[in-house]
């Protein structure tokens, strides 16, 4: 009787082709709205710990209290730099200048984050080069490729940095966020346009093999007042965390949309296909199939509509994940295990809940007026 | 009309549900774009309520919130001492993450002089700093993180004592949190006198311009733009960043109400395809058809189009009261938007039935 009520069931479900295909397309698209925008804050985070995952820096040392790389302002005395490297464990030292601004090339403002490198980085410098160097010299700058492609910049041209004009030195690859890029220039040359000389905003720092980052870390903050040291990969996690906590209430009220949507299209595709077929149940019913085989028939229409449409969204995001970079390079979607689990999960919760108004309708049907010709 | 509203209401369930359906399609339409509205207004909210009519900052800088800027005390002197300035407000403004309850909190700390004004502006309980040791947070934010007047707050290594709270100071992105000027130079480490903005009021009858483009020729390494535009460049960048996102859920929104609408009156014309094939045999033309399933459609969409205003308006309020730090702004027209919203759709949604009526052989209807 399972089996019969299954094909049944299919056979419902792909009589009208074109009552499908809007219903699963109705159904995918709601379940698009979340599966996309859990996409986009993903490749966000990823975006967003990019320079701190290719810094080379195993410790990030900053001013106290200070957690995160983007949009904050970090200063530490450059005193600090030698006593950070008087740790026990610490391999190398390199300070750098660090803030958000604009450069202008002369075609447009772009917003950026403004890095100051010494001679001798040995962390924190661009890690994949496209032409030219890696390290500014003074007057020189390293603008992002991409960026540069935009204004139709190339090695040699100039742009404005605070007003002052830089030769661009080298192009950098994945140095780009759907915020913004990251420009490199020399570290005396980004004090000079400080207005200040004896200050750094992060000490990156390399450590001996054999040890721990998170133990010599740990040793940085008690031996050197006034910094928060944090190991590369607890940096990013609190990188990503800035993504999350802005992003939670917004993607919450995202996703409880598309639920709603969701739900809304599947109980209208369940319910007009089940009302069309009135009669047939009713028939059904007369012939002795008990509610409880009726109802499954209803279930497995919506679970299998709801399957379709949750594996046509997948389809969708994943080709927007494709096609997304074409029109805007900096923005990236990242479709993870966690939101597939949710959304497969949320799509059941849908199919079930929109079985209930079709259910209903079964219940009440009167066999008998199937043939009195009445309304059953 | 009559038939078409006929054909509609024989199933009033069906027609309940896909009212909703556009409704709620329509509802995310009308919030998004309140959302981002609401935004607009929150990132704008310092800047309507600075003082002055031009803004001087670092060579470049033509935003307020996108990057920092750095002036040095001699050029804040030397601006404040152009003639036709009638008073030139400095701050210094930085954007900072600080952790808050473990939940990451991003804020634009604004550094400025009481007394002399660029500070906040409506203060609902306490007053403005005194000394270097206090701080005004928005009150909504200290709220949600059980802070009020009196309790500590230590942030970048330093104890603030929280000595008011400010009202209309957040957006669900960030907030703007108000200390002493001498308080922020030494917190950022910068020179004193250090200032990131200098807010230009020009003398009684001046012109703005006038002294905008006096102040750019006469002082080096500044950029002067009027209020209104960094304003509005301030609104970009924000606007910019979740555009691309919102718009792609837009664009889903308005498809899920096609399909929705398609889905509704292309049933109803499946169920009545017999009636049609005999109104065909007898004459009817294909106008006539187009007439019958456009109305259908358009009643549907209306329906949307008011229950997804309702909608909106319910939701947006809802969110609101919830969290309090978004700020859906719908707009006096949003009635005209979700009737047009609707009523595209409706036009789009109405294709295939009514393709599929124009190809309707009455014969077949007759055979099957």
């Amino acid at each position: 009787m399972r089996l019969a009520m299954l094909y049944l069931a299919f056979r419902n479900l792909f009589r009208h082709k074109i009552r499908l295909l809007i219903a699963v397309g109705g159904i995918a698209l709601a379940l698009v709205l979340i599966l996309a925008l859990d996409a986009i804050v993903t490749g966000i985070e990823d975006q967003f710990t990019t320079y701190i995952d290719n810094s080379g820096a195993d410790i990030f040392v900053a001013q106290e209290g200070i957690r995160n790389l983007h949009m904050v302002s970090s200063a530490l005395p450059d005193l600090i730099v030698a006593q950070v490297k008087q740790v026990p464990g610490v391999e190398t030292v390199t300070p750098i200048l660090y803030i958000s601004t604009t450069l202008d090339t002369g075609k447009d403002s772009h917003l950026v984050y403004l890095i100051g490198l010494p001679p001798t980085a040995t962390a924190g410098k661009p890690w994949r080069i496209a032409a030219g160097i890696a390290i500014p010299e003074a007057g020189q700058i390293v603008v992002d490729s991409d960026m540069a492609k935009r204004d139709n910049l190339k090695l040699g041209d100039t742009i404005k940095v605070f007003g002052q004009p830089f030769k661009i030195a080298g192009l950098s690859e994945k140095t780009a966020n759907l915020l913004n890029a990251i420009a490199f220039i020399s570290l005396a040359d980004f004090a000079r346009l400080r207005g200040s000389t004896n200050t750094v905003s992060f000490v990156l720092t390399t450590i001996k093999s054999g040890q721990l980052a998170q133990a010599v870390a740990g040793q940085i903050e008690q031996q050197v007042p006034g910094v928060t040291a944090l190991a590369r990969s607890d940096f990013a996690d609190q990188e990503r965390k800035v993504v999350i906590d802005m992003s939670a209430d917004i993607i919450n009220i995202m996703n409880l949309v598309g639920f709603l949507i969701g739900l809304t299209v599947m109980a209208l595709t369940i319910y007009t296909a089940t009302i069309s077929l009135r009669t047939e149940y009713g028939l059904l019913k007369s012939v002795g199939a008990h509610n409880s085989h009726l109802y499954r028939v209803v279930l497995y229409q919506a679970t299998a509509n709801t399957l379709l449409g949750f594996a046509l969204a997948l389809l969708i995001t994943f080709l927007l994940a494709l096609a997304v970079p074409f029109f805007n390079s900096r923005l990236t979607l990242e479709i993870t295990f966690v939101s597939l689990l949710k959304v497969g999960l949320l799509s059941l919760v849908i199919a079930a809940i929109s079985a209930v108004l079709p259910i209903r309708q079964i219940a009440k049907l009167d066999p008998t007026k199937v043939f009195s010709g009445g309304k059953v | 009309m009559a038939l078409a509203i006929r054909n509609l209401l024989h199933d009033k369930l069906r027609f309940g549900l896909s009212v909703v359906g556009i409704g709620l399609a329509i509802m995310l339409i009308l919030l998004l774009n309140g959302l981002t509205d609401g935004l607009s207004l929150q990132v704008s909210a310092y800047i309507d309520h600075a003082p002055g009519s031009v803004i001087v900052g670092q060579a470049n800088v033509k935003n307020l919130l996108g990057g920092s800027s750095f002036l040095s005390a001699t050029t804040v002197a030397d601006i404040s001492n152009t003639t036709g300035v009638e008073r030139a407000i400095p701050i210094l403004l930085q954007s900072a993450i600080i952790d808050l309850d473990a939940k990451k909190e991003f804020i634009y700390l604004i550094g400025y002089e009481p007394g002399k004004g660029a500070g906040p502006w409506q203060l609902t309980e306490g007053h403005e700093p005194t000394t270097d040791e206090e701080i005004v947070l928005d009150r909504v934010k200290a709220e949600q993180h059980n802070l009020k007047v009196g309790s500590k707050l230590k942030f970048l290594g330093r104890q603030f004592n929280i000595v008011g709270l400010s009202q209309d100071t957040l957006s669900w992105m960030s907030s703007f949190v108000f200390i002493r000027k001498s308080a922020a130079e030494t917190l950022f480490g910068l020179p004193p006198g250090t200032s990131s903005f200098i807010f230009i009021t020009p003398v009684a009858g001046g012109s703005a311009e006038v002294i905008a483009e006096r102040i750019q020729q006469k002082i080096s390494g500044v950029q002067v733009t009027p209020k209104n535009a960094i304003r509005q460049n301030d609104i970009n960048l924000f606007v910019g960043v979740i555009g691309i996102p919102l718009n792609l859920m837009v664009v889903i929104a308005f498809v899920v109400g096609i399909l929705v609408i398609g889905l509704i009156i292309y049933t109803a014309t499946m169920d009545r395809q017999r009636e049609y094939g005999v109104l065909k045999a007898i004459g009817a033309r294909n106008s006539f058809f187009y007439r019958v399933v456009t109305t259908q459609a358009v009643i549907v969409a209306i329906g949307g189009a008011v229950s997804g205003l309702v909608l909106a308006l319910l939701a947006g309020q809802l969110i609101m009261v919830l969290r309090p730090q978004f700020l859906v702004a719908l707009q006096p027209l949003v009635l005209g938007e979700a009737l047009i919203i609707g009523l595209l759709m409706a036009l789009l949604a109405a294709w295939l039935p009514a393709r599929y009526l124009a190809k309707l052989a009455p014969a077949e209807i007759f055979r099957k």
